[in-house]
C-alpha cells in the first residue's frame, strides 16, 4: 500500500504540521471568538425576548385582572346606585301615598264636623221654628195676647228649655 | 491503473529537501492548504458578517461551531470549552479533508496513516499532558477503574495499559481505514465500469452513485467520531474518575 510508503512519511507530517498550524492558529485568533461571542449574544438574546415576553404577558395578565376588578367593582356600584334609586323612589311613593291619605283623612273629617255643625245649626233652627210655632198656637189657645215681654220671656224659656232637652219647662210655663 | 491502490500514491512535485530531509511539496501537502484555506475562509467569512440575524455562511458557521461546542460540553463538560480552538479545528480539518477527498481527481489526506497517526498520538499525548499537569501523579490513578478489588489491580493495571496505548493506535487506523477502504471500493467498482463497457458498466456504476452517498456520510461520521474520541480523551484528563 502506498500509505506505508515511508519515503513520504516526513513530507506529510511536515505539511500537515504546518497547514493544521496555520489553520488552528487563525481560527484561534480571529474566527472563534467572534463566533462563539454572535452564540452567546444571540443566546442571551432569545433569552432576554423570551423573559421580556413572559414579563409582558404577566404583566398584561395582571393587567386584565385589575380591569376585571374595576369591572365587576364598576357593575357592583351601578347595581347599588339603581338599589338605591329604587328603595328612595318606594320611600317618596310611600310618603306621598302616606301625606296623601292622612289629607283625605283630614278632609274627610273636616267634611264631617261641618256636616254635624250643619246639622246642629239647622236643628237649634228647627227648634227655634216649633217654639214660635208653640207659641203662636199656644196664643191662638189661650186667646189672649201676650205683652212683648212675654213673648220674649216665654221664648226663652222654651228655648231653655229645648236647649235643656227638658219640655217639662215649656209645661210649666204654660201651665202658669 | 488497473491497481486500485494508484490512488493514494504520491508524487513529489516540488522537491524540498532542506537539511537533508525529504519535505517535497506533492499533492496532499496541497491539499491540506486547501482545506486549511477553505476553513479559514468559511469561519472568518462567517465572522465579518457576525451579525444577530446570520447570513447563510454565518449560519453553517455556527452550526459548525455550536456542533462541537456541545460536543465538548457532553462529553467534557464546561471548564473543556478550553480546548475548543484545537477540537473544532481538528474536526474542521478532518471533516474537509474527507468531504474534499470525495472530490473526483482530488486526494484524501486523512487516508495517509501518517496524518492520522500524527493527530491521533498528538491528541492523545496531549491529554497525558493535561491529566499530569493537572493532578499530578494522581493522575496515573486512571490505570485503576474506580471499584477494582484489591487483588485484581495488578492485573488491572497491565490492562489498563495496553487500553490506554490502544487509543491512539485506534484513532489513528479507524480514520485512515475508514478512508481508504471507502476510495478503495469506489476505485474498484470505477475500475469495473469503465472495464465493464456500455453493457454491463451500468451495474457497477449505480453502486457507485450509492456509495458515493454513504462515503459522504462517512466523511461526516469519521470527522465526528475522530473528534468526539478525543474530547473524551481530554475529558479523562480533565476529570479522571
Amino acid at each position: 500500500m502506498p500509505q506505508f510508503d515511508t519515503q513520504f512519511f516526513p513530507s506529510l507530517i511536515f505539511w500537515e504540521l504546518i497547514s493544521f498550524g496555520i489553520l488552528c492558529a487563525v481560527l484561534y485568533k480571529f474566527a472563534f471568538p467572534p463566533i462563539l461571542a454572535a452564540l452567546d449574544a444571540r443566546e442571551q438574546k432569545i433569552r432576554d425576548s423570551l423573559e421580556q415576553a413572559e414579563r409582558h404577558r404577566a404583566e398584561a395578565e395582571q393587567r386584565l385582572q385589575d380591569y376585571d376588578a374595576k369591572l365587576r367593582d364598576a357593575a357592583r356600584e351601578a347595581e347599588a346606585v339603581v338599589a338605591d334609586a329604587k328603595a328612595k323612589a318606594q320611600r317618596l311613593l310611600e310618603d306621598n301615598e302616606r301625606r296623601l291619605r292622612a289629607e283625605a283623612k283630614r278632609m274627610r273629617d273636616e267634611t264631617t264636623r261641618e256636616l254635624e255643625r250643619e246639622r246642629r245649626k239647622a236643628a237649634q233652627e228647627l227648634r227655634k221654628e216649633t217654639a214660635n210655632l208653640a207659641v203662636a198656637v199656644a196664643e191662638q189657645v189661650l186667646g189672649r195676647s201676650l205683652s212683648d215681654d212675654d213673648h220674649r220671656r216665654l221664648a226663652q224659656d222654651a228655648l231653655q228649655a229645648v236647649a235643656d232637652g227638658n219640655a217639662t219647662g215649656f209645661v210649666n210655663t204654660d201651665g202658669k | 491503473m488497473n491497481d486500485p491502490l494508484h490512488l493514494f500514491e504520491l508524487h513529489p512535485l516540488v522537491t524540498l529537501t532542506p537539511f537533508g530531509v525529504d519535505v517535497s511539496l506533492n499533492k496532499a501537502a496541497l491539499m491540506m492548504f486547501l482545506v486549511a484555506g477553505l476553513v479559514i475562509l468559511l469561519m472568518t467569512g462567517a465572522r465579518a458578517s457576525g451579525s444577530l440575524i446570520p447570513t447563510k455562511l454565518q449560519s453553517v458557521a455556527e452550526l459548525l461551531v455550536e456542533f462541537i461546542r456541545g460536543m465538548i460540553h457532553d462529553t467534557m463538560g464546561r471548564d473543556g470549552m478550553r480546548f475548543f480552538p484545537l477540537i473544532a479545528s481538528l474536526f474542521l480539518f478532518i471533516l474537509f479533508c474527507n468531504l474534499l477527498g470525495l472530490i473526483p481527481g482530488a486526494y484524501t489526506v486523512t487516508s495517509q496513516l501518517a496524518v492520522t497517526g500524527v493527530f491521533a498520538v498528538g491528541v492523545y499525548v496531549l491529554s497525558l499532558v493535561v491529566g499530569f499537569r493537572l493532578h499530578g501523579a494522581k493522575f496515573l490513578g486512571i490505570l485503576v477503574p474506580p471499584g477494582t478489588p484489591g487483588w485484581l489491580v495488578p492485573l488491572m493495571i497491565p490492562i489498563e495499559i495496553i487500553s490506554q496505548l490502544a487509543r491512539p493506535v485506534s484513532l489513528a487506523v479507524r480514520l485512515f481505514a475508514n478512508m481508504t477502504a471507502g476510495h478503495v471500493i469506489l476505485g474498484v467498482l470505477f475500475a469495473l465500469t469503465i472495464s465493464g463497457g456500455w453493457a454491463l458498466g451500468w451495474l457497477p456504476f449505480s453502486f457507485t452513485v450509492a456509495l458515493y452517498g454513504l462515503e459522504v456520510g462517512i466523511a461526516f461520521i469519521q470527522a465526528y467520531i475522530f473528534t468526539v474520541l478525543t474530547c473524551v480523551y481530554m475529558g479523562d484528563a480533565l476529570h479522571p474518575h
